[in-house]
């Protein structure tokens, strides 16, 4: 533990969040782990450790003030409790132990707690934030597993148990641990957030981080729309908030995607595709994965707010996405209807899974619009009525046309009514212009721009 | 039951190789089971910030030319006419039946 005092005596000194963050880290190996938890023991923990960081003040002007070090010898005490538990998870000699994970878990949430009172009754810095990132990232990995080991266990032993109980709800039980976990993370967002000092001094420079946090544990728990409220308090606060621009490019990239795929799930396209092509710019050009997650997104919102497709160039690097979004893009183009609705069904897990399956559904009305686009250009052009006048297409189109090419399509036979029925529709979303003449059953086009940002 | 017996050693053998895996290659058992469930979210950058160098839009990402229009003109070939003909043969002898 004595590495872990000078790091820590060296990090306040240079105020350096990030480094005293690392003091505080469980991600150790192994052995490190075990060499803290034998150093001291639960009767000796506490003068351990306040003697460890007194150790490190030199001098009396060195040293914190008395309040914060109380604080802090309160967090290491409880940091020391949950090595043991972790060390225990690996520690084959303790089989009464059924549920080790869980016991990290609350081992952790006292570390969570002890921080989160430090701030609040012991006046540590701002710029010790960092100690809340490691804090609540780790909180969440635990949870999750500590919610998988009693899954685990649970469908093994009392699985038949739990089924004849009325009110058993499986989605609330299956996540215990981190619905806790998410209130936990809510508590510390609200510490930044409240936090009255002057910017320079403020905790609100965590807040992103913590947010960041939340959504991806709301994003686990199925509960996206509940980062709506992260959102609100964010933008409410906005005045005295300092500018997203302004935070690492690693918590806007993030803050960026969730804002993004929040707007996704709400169809309001335009505003993800804002978000998510932030996103992608900023992203780190090597964080493959990330690249991918937001592509995943903003592929299906091209496809609806400009009705662009993704060049072979783009997803070359992405073998799943090529995989996802190739055949779509392909029928798209193509019109064919047929194949367009097979791909879907193919991939229908996984775009469900993905939450983009209604979003690629919509593209079936692009795939529409390029086969009656192309009856309209198998239409050829009208006989010149003057000598040298430039070529007008053909632009009364017999329904009937439409109806062969739309049975051709989708491999369906469909009766006229039906036809007219998607070409209004078509009419209706802009995707066509013109209209039907029922009694002559043609369909007469304008002749600038039939069918719009198409160069027809 | 004369049977389970060679079954039951060899799965004791099993348990004895495990618990005498080296702490690493569990710890790596144990990352790679975690990136399997992972597979879906959104990851933690390894550094908390970058240079404007180093993003996507410095190395090729911010052009529009990754993407490209939803339809295919190349494909409008004389093909396509003909197939419409075809059809609209078979629609128009089967108004008239």
């Amino acid at each position: 533990m004595d590495a872990l005092f000078s790091d820590f005596s060296d990090a306040q000194k240079s105020c350096d969040g990030f480094k005293l963050s690392r003091t505080i880290s469980p991600a150790l190996p192994f052995d490190k782990l075990r060499n803290v938890w034998k150093s001291c023991n639960a009767q000796d923990v506490k003068n351990v450790v306040k003697r460890g960081i007194h150790n490190t003040y030199i001098s009396k002007a060195q040293a914190l003030p008395k309040d914060e070090t109380a604080g802090w010898i309160e967090v290491y005490s409880a940091y020391w409790k949950a090595v043991g538990a972790l060390v225990k998870v690996r520690d084959s000699l303790s089989p009464n132990n059924k549920s080790p994970w869980a016991n990290v878990y609350e081992t952790w949430k006292e570390v969570v707690s002890l921080l989160h009172r430090g701030y609040l009754a012991h006046g540590f810095e701002a710029w010790t934030v960092p100690c809340l990132y490691v804090a609540g990232k780790y909180l969440r990995e635990f949870a999750v597993k500590a919610d998988e080991e009693r899954n685990n266990s649970s469908s093994m032993d009392s699985s038949a148990e739990a089924n004849f109980q009325d009110d058993f709800n499986p989605e609330a039980e299956q996540h215990e641990k981190l619905e806790d976990c998410a209130r936990q993370l809510n508590r510390l967002f609200n510490l930044c957030l409240s936090d009255r000092a002057p910017l320079d001094n403020s905790r609100k420079w965590g807040i992103y981080h913590v947010a960041n946090l939340l959504f991806k544990t709301y994003f686990k728990l199925n509960s996206a729309p509940l980062s709506n409220n992260i959102l609100k308090s964010l933008s409410a606060g906005r005045g005295d908030m300092p500018p997203l621009s302004k935070f690492p490019k690693s918590q806007q990239v993030t803050y960026k995607y969730y804002e993004g795929v929040l707007r996704f799930l709400e169809e309001d396209y335009v505003q993800a595709e804002k978000h998510l092509t932030e996103a992608w710019s900023m992203c780190h050009k090597d964080a493959m994965k990330n690249k991918e997650m937001i592509l995943t997104y903003l592929v299906p919102c091209h496809l609806l707010t400009t009705h662009t497709l993704p060049t072979k160039k783009l997803l070359e690097p992405y073998p799943r996405l090529q995989k996802l979004f190739l055949p779509l893009s392909r029928h798209i183009k193509g019109g064919e209807l047929h194949a367009f609705d097979l791909a879907l069904q193919e991939g229908e897990d996984e775009f469900v899974k993905r939450r983009i399956y209604l979003t690629l559904e919509r593209g079936r009305d692009i795939a529409l619009r390029n086969l009656l686009r192309k009856v309209f250009l198998a239409g050829g052009f009208e006989e010149a009525k003057t000598e040298g006048a430039s070529k007008v297409r053909r632009t009364r189109v017999p329904i009937a046309e439409f109806t062969a090419a739309i049975s051709l399509g989708s491999h369906q036979t469909l009766d006229g009514d039906e036809v007219e029925c998607f070409l209004a529709n078509m009419i209706y979303k802009n995707l066509m212009k013109g209209y039907i003449a029922r009694e002559r059953g043609v369909v007469v086009l304008s002749k600038s721009g039939a069918f719009p940002g198409t160069g027809v | 039951m004369a049977s389970a017996t060679p079954q039951q050693q060899q799965k004791d053998a099993k348990a004895a190789d495990q618990s005498q895996q080296p702490p690493a290659a569990a710890a790596e058992q144990q990352k790679s089971a975690a990136a399997l469930e992972e597979d879906d979210e959104f990851e933690d950058f390894p550094v908390e910030d970058w240079e404007a160098e180093d993003t996507e839009a410095a190395n090729g990402g911010d052009t529009q030319h990754l993407w490209e229009e939803s339809w295919d003109d190349d494909d409008t070939s004389d093909d396509f006419s003909a197939q419409l003909r075809e059809e609209l043969k078979k629609v128009e002898a089967s108004k008239k039946r």
